[in-house]
């Protein structure tokens, strides 16, 4: 008889009773104290079930605003925030970017001319506000590839819960943009296999904070909400994203 | 004058939380540990719910969804007040309102030790024993890998079976 297998699975059943467990390998009074420790277990937990079961005052439903086109522009936004779809994000941007001359050129049927590679990676934000969506559910798979795989960048699995990919222009290249699920809300990586950058180049806003991150050849643009914490992701996606090509 | 669109829309949305309401403010009580606390985020939860309602593509998958949006609101909540730990010797009247236990001092004793727990192992027990998700869902909705959640479930359980045995002594 092996203690480890009898160990491992008293271990988790502690961790989830219900798991099913296989108890082929141990002996016959080993099964019998894994049963009983599945059963105190289940005991623990009608226990801790009711002690989590605290009265709920009456719903108290909020105003619930109307939605219209315009206003989707806004929904994506942290609740509070004043702002409607005439400020976008890039508006109160450090005053290194030429917001101003970038107004005064942008007509409807002229493509805009951007001061920057960080200006226009922010403007591209608010074109795309169905992107910054709160879900769980992940973008299909072979949408995900046929983004990706067009660009020239791989990417692993451990950059996080991908829920949005879709192929952008940005400075005149396709380029990936994925969404992931950060703490606070949808986080937007703008995946630039031909942009160099120097070093990290910030990006602040009044609802936003990011970076271009230098990666190889290319760079790598992240953008989250203002109080999101960004360093630990763009560890990880800076170690998820290669350039193939 | 609104749609039947827009009408429908907000059956929708009436029915959903109709259902959820209670696991999204016990969710957020338990994730702040202060009932007034959670009554504001669950409404700002439901505000922003409401707004993206267009994302929940399957009524099946709202009660994730709605837990997603709690967690983030509580989390975008303590960013904004910076506020301090929870001391468990000074609580408001509302915390120990929501400790308080009448008729079952197991109860009281049990939710108090739930109470001192740890965020990393209070979260991942309420979702599983509360809401009854598995460790998989669990894992998604917390960003965490599978084996992460499975330990702090293990802990979390030794910890409250500690509590209980010197309960029953």
């Amino acid at each position: 008889m092996d203690s480890n297998d009898y160990n491992e699975i008293i271990e988790t059943i502690t961790a989830d009773p219900s798991a099913p467990v296989d108890v082929s390998a141990l002996s016959a009074e080993e099964v019998a104290g894994v049963e009983a420790h599945r059963a105190e277990m289940r005991a623990l937990d009608e226990t801790i079930s009711r002690a989590l079961s605290i009265d709920v005052p009456e719903l108290a439903m909020p105003e619930l605003t109307d939605i219209d086109t315009e206003d989707e522009d806004v929904v994506h936004m942290p609740v509070g925030n004043k702002r409607r779809f005439s400020t976008p994000a890039w508006i109160g941007i450090a005053a290194s970017i030429a917001i101003a001359a970038v107004l005064g050129v942008r007509f409807l049927d002229e493509p805009t001319v951007y001061p920057s590679l960080a200006a226009e990676v922010v403007a591209h934000l608010d074109h795309e506000p169905r992107a910054l969506t709160v879900t769980s559910t992940p973008v299909a798979e072979r949408s995900l590839i046929n983004v990706v795989s067009k660009s020239g960048a791989e990417i692993d699995g451990d950059v996080g819960l991908i829920t949005y990919a879709k192929s952008c222009v940005i400075n005149g290249k396709t380029v990936p943009h994925l969404v992931i699920q950060g703490k606070l809300g949808p986080i937007t990586l703008l995946l630039m296999p031909d942009e160099r950058v120097d070093g990290a180049v910030p990006l602040t806003g009044k609802s936003i904070n990011g970076v271009i991150l230098p990666v190889g050849a290319g760079s790598i643009a992240i953008i989250g909400e203002r109080e999101e914490n960004l360093s630990e992701i763009e560890q990880r996606v800076a170690d998820s994203v290669t350039w193939s090509i | 004058m609104q749609s039947s669109a827009d009408n429908e829309r907000r059956r929708r949305f009436d029915r959903i939380v109709a259902v959820l309401y209670k696991d999204m403010y016990r969710y957020a009580a338990w994730l702040s540990r202060d009932p007034s606390v959670a009554e504001e985020v669950v409404q700002e939860a439901l505000l922003r719910a409401w707004k993206s309602l267009h994302a929940l593509r399957d009524d099946a998958a709202a009660k994730p969804w709605l837990l997603t949006i709690v967690r983030r609101e509580n989390a975008r909540f303590f960013e904004r007040k910076r506020l301090d730990t929870v001391d468990i010797d000074g609580l408001t009247p509302a915390q120990s309102a929501m400790l308080a236990e009448k008729d079952d001092s197991e109860v009281r004793d049990v939710r108090e030790a739930i109470f001192r727990l740890d965020n990393d192992y209070r979260e991942p027990l309420v979702l599983q024993v509360l809401m009854g998700h598995s460790t998989k869902e669990i894992a998604e909705l917390m960003g965490l890998k599978q084996g992460a959640v499975l330990t702090r479930l293990h802990r979390a359980r030794l910890k409250l079976k500690t509590v209980i045995d010197e309960m029953a002594v």
